[in-house]
């Protein structure tokens, strides 16, 4: 079967260092790294910038446990980790949420540590409902519109950023179908190729990634025609928020009976859910989709909401039969979340397990035992 | 037996009553036929404000710590499902709501009575995750107050009008529909008068903390810290400093130090460790070693003298988190460095302590890259040791004791 598109998406997702390079080389244009959930995009494209998602590499951490202890998130650590090790030199700077407190000290370790002129920090508000919250989210874009104008030289117009928008709309509507395809197709496409696909997304400049998504798009439907699924038990995963899981620990999954059919993790369906209104006011618009009570976050002091019940409606969507919760380790947004989504999971008679995902190498042998015990559970092989 | 000798102040020893009677007054608010809240974040001066009897987040954990009775509520907590490497403070306040909920017997004292308010005061993310936590398990209004620390010094000003339309606009409104009447403007304004009197006295008992040898240690002001926080406005707060003034003062004149010989000077950061004050108290005697200064228990009230007590109280309060020092500032450490580094000289420290605590990571990014950079300008030595305010399976003593006399050993070598 065809694959190249699939493939192109799998090869940027395996080494991103390598293709930013390669585009930061044929196209002179700086690169933001946004550290991580959250961050309006739109804005720093609309500046002429190409705004990429932070990632954990797949090396080690090192040198990075001399500025990071140990019990904090892979994805601080190994961020960390690739500054020293010099391996994020092509980037031109970072634009930094406030959404852990783990976030909150980095950017002190770039300033002691980097030469990058654009450190940017934002306070992304909690979600308590008021207008001065609405307000104070507007002030902090604002603020990013101001940084990126100085970061580009270029300057940010509204009708720059209603094009950005209209462009990273299309990208999350192509996402969005090829999300739909998987659903309506099970086992068309194995999790760790969505994760890639998803993942090239936050690489790639929307442009270029739009015309591969499309491709990938052809050569789904091609693979439906042939009629060539994986078959399993319906599962959906969920949690992950900002970290890359192991794609081996997907393959885990899909190799012990279940398939995964739908999923609520960061590089997964959170990332492009929810496009943005077009309208004359691009940041009201911002605004409207940030504080969105949908998809559920813990990182947003969103005390109202209830993760659980968005999960099992994703279930209900998906005709799933359980669901796999993967928790990156010592990520406290999560940790605090969690129990009261597992009891509710439990009242609501929903199979669940929870998969702690560390950075480095985990014991892929205890997990599959598991795995295998919890499929036996759901009434499996 | 120990060539030092520890002379414990006898002021300080009244501080366990004072502390007793407040959260005693809370257990039994609602007997007496009073509102309650619990709070996280520096806000609680506005339910004070409203004659509620107000818990305080980290304030508990302390005291929970400090009875002795943080070891069961975590492992009740766990039971419950939290897991372990999620925030202490945050595990306490489940566990306790576990307990609650479960009819689990645990110490009475560290019982509290369902709020008829939860304040969010989102000062790091996790203070509003245990009002999530607590939102979910018991129902309990919730009303939120994002105070976001500020990076750089330019956010100061913004952040603070930030906060005070939000104090305006959600918290007031909240605390007068729940208490059934107008916000008492009057009385944060007698709260901060109190309070301005008692951190002005604390301010002058911290000079006696730049003598050498010290009257008293940074441990003696950690158990000070209510009457300049959680007990602002009490009554009992203006007399216990006053008396801790004089006792330093005649220590002082007689030239009493807290420990004899005060050997070395160390700055500590991070979290006090609330449960283990006495542990770290005796490894570092042994060592001749006086923590002096920090910027977690300096981040009360630095500059009272601030305190606007005439004007707008809302407004006043405000500025002594962000303009004038204070928690939301003292949270960032590139704000906090050139001041550790001014400490260093004015306290005469001769070496760091960074505590790293494994539950919470509101202090310890940066703590390698705080000893690295106050080296290269000052020229000591620090250490990182790694435990938790509360929990006692995340404190290895001997790991603790041996990074401790290394530390010890370097400010010895680099004064040879």
């Amino acid at each position: 079967m065809k694959q190249r598109a699939l493939n192109q998406c799998m090869k940027v997702s395996g080494d991103p260092y390598g293709y930013l390079k390669e585009w930061k080389g044929n196209n002179n244009k700086k690169i933001i790294s946004c550290f991580a959930m959250n961050i309006p995009e739109e804005i720093i494209h609309a500046a002429g910038l190409l705004p990429v998602i932070a990632w954990r590499s797949n090396e080690s951490v090192s040198i990075g446990h001399s500025h990071v202890a140990s019990f904090n998130c892979g994805l601080t650590r190994s961020f960390i980790d690739d500054v020293l090790k010099e391996k994020l030199n092509f980037l031109d700077g970072v634009v930094i949420n406030r959404m852990c407190l783990q976030a909150q000290g980095i950017p002190f370790i770039l300033e002691q540590n980097t030469k990058w002129a654009n450190i940017i920090y934002m306070s992304l508000p909690a979600l308590y409902g008021s207008d001065c919250i609405r307000d104070f989210f507007k002030s902090e874009l604002d603020r990013l519109i101001i940084a990126m104008e100085k970061c580009s030289g270029n300057k940010i117009t509204t009708g720059k950023i209603v094009n950005s928008i209209e462009i990273y709309n299309h990208n999350r509507k192509l996402l969005s179908d090829i999300y739909e395809i998987r659903r309506k197709n099970i086992g068309i496409i194995s999790a760790r190729e969505m994760l890639s696909i998803v993942h090239s997304s936050m690489i790639m400049p929307k442009e270029e990634n739009n015309k591969l998504l499309l491709e990938v798009i052809e050569e789904l439907n091609l693979k439906v025609a042939e009629g060539n699924h994986k078959s399993g038990i319906p599962v959906v995963i969920y949690g992950s928020l900002c970290q890359t899981p192991h794609p081996e620990l997907l393959d885990l999954i899909e190799n012990t009976g279940m398939v995964v059919v739908d999923d609520d993790i960061f590089i997964g369906s959170r990332y492009f859910v929810n496009s943005l209104d077009i309208s004359d006011d691009p940041i009201e618009s911002m605004a409207n989709r940030y504080l969105s009570h949908i998809p559920p976050c813990p990182t947003k002091g969103d005390y109202k909401s209830n993760w659980s019940t968005y999960i099992s409606d994703i279930m209900n969507k998906n005709k799933a039969k359980a669901v796999i919760t993967l928790m990156i380790r010592y990520c406290p947004p999560h940790m605090c979340a969690y129990p009261d989504d597992q009891i509710n999971f439990e009242k609501k008679g929903i199979p669940e397990i929870m998969l702690e995902v560390e950075h480095e190498i985990i014991s892929l042998e205890q997990v599959r035992t598991r795995l295998q015990s919890f499929v036996e559970t759901i009434g499996g092989i | 037996m120990s060539e030092y000798k520890l002379n414990r102040l006898e002021t300080t020893k009244l501080i366990g009553n004072i502390v007793d009677k407040h959260w005693a007054s809370l257990r039994h608010a609602k007997e007496n036929g009073e509102k309650v809240a619990w709070c996280s974040g520096p806000v609680f001066a506005f339910p004070y404000a409203m004659d509620m009897k107000c818990h305080f987040m980290a304030g508990y954990s302390a005291y929970a710590g400090g009875r002795g009775a943080a070891q069961q509520l975590l492992e009740i907590a766990e039971e419950d499902g939290e897991l372990i490497d999620a925030c202490s403070y945050h595990k306490l306040h489940m566990g306790m709501a576990a307990a609650m909920r479960k009819n689990i017997p645990v110490r009475k004292d560290v019982i509290l009575p369902l709020p008829d308010l939860l304040i969010s005061g989102r000062l790091c993310p996790e203070m509003s995750h245990y009002a999530e936590g607590l939102y979910r398990k018991m129902g309990v209004r919730v009303t939120g107050v994002d105070v976001p620390p500020p990076h750089q010094k330019s956010e100061i000003k913004y952040f603070e009008k930030y906060v005070e339309r939000q104090i305006r606009e959600s918290l007031i409104p909240a605390l007068e529909e729940v208490c059934g009447k107008p916000f008492n403007y009057d009385r944060l304004t007698e709260i901060l008068i109190v309070l301005k009197e008692t951190a002005m006295l604390r301010n002058e008992c911290w000079e006696y903390l730049k003598l050498k040898p010290s009257p008293w240690t940074l441990w003696d002001y950690g158990v000070s810290i209510a009457p300049v926080f959680y007990l602002m406005g009490s009554p009992e707060a203006v007399p216990y400093y006053k008396k801790l003034k004089a006792e330093l003062a005649d220590r002082a004149a007689k030239k009493i130090a807290a420990l004899e010989p005060e050997k070395s000077r160390v700055y500590w950061d991070g979290w006090l460790p609330w449960a283990f004050l006495g542990k770290f108290s005796r490894i570092m005697c042994k060592l001749g070693m006086v923590p002096l200064v920090g910027r977690y228990p300096w981040e009360f009230f630095p500059h009272p003298e601030t305190i606007d007590t005439e004007g707008d109280p809302v407004a006043s309060f405000v500025k002594q988190v962000y303009s004038n020092g204070g928690q939301a500032k003292d949270n960032m450490p590139s704000l906090n460095l050139p001041v550790i580094q001014n400490w260093v000289e004015d306290y005469k420290i001769d070496g760091l302590i960074m505590f790293s605590s494994k539950s919470c990571r509101m202090w310890n990014l940066g703590h390698n890259d705080f000893i690295a950079a106050i080296e290269r300008q000052n020229g000591i030595p620090g250490v990182v040791i790694e435990g938790d305010m509360v929990d006692t399976r995340m404190n290895s003593f001997a790991q603790i004791e041996t990074r401790l006399e290394a530390l010890a050993e370097m400010i010895e070598a680099r004064k040879e």
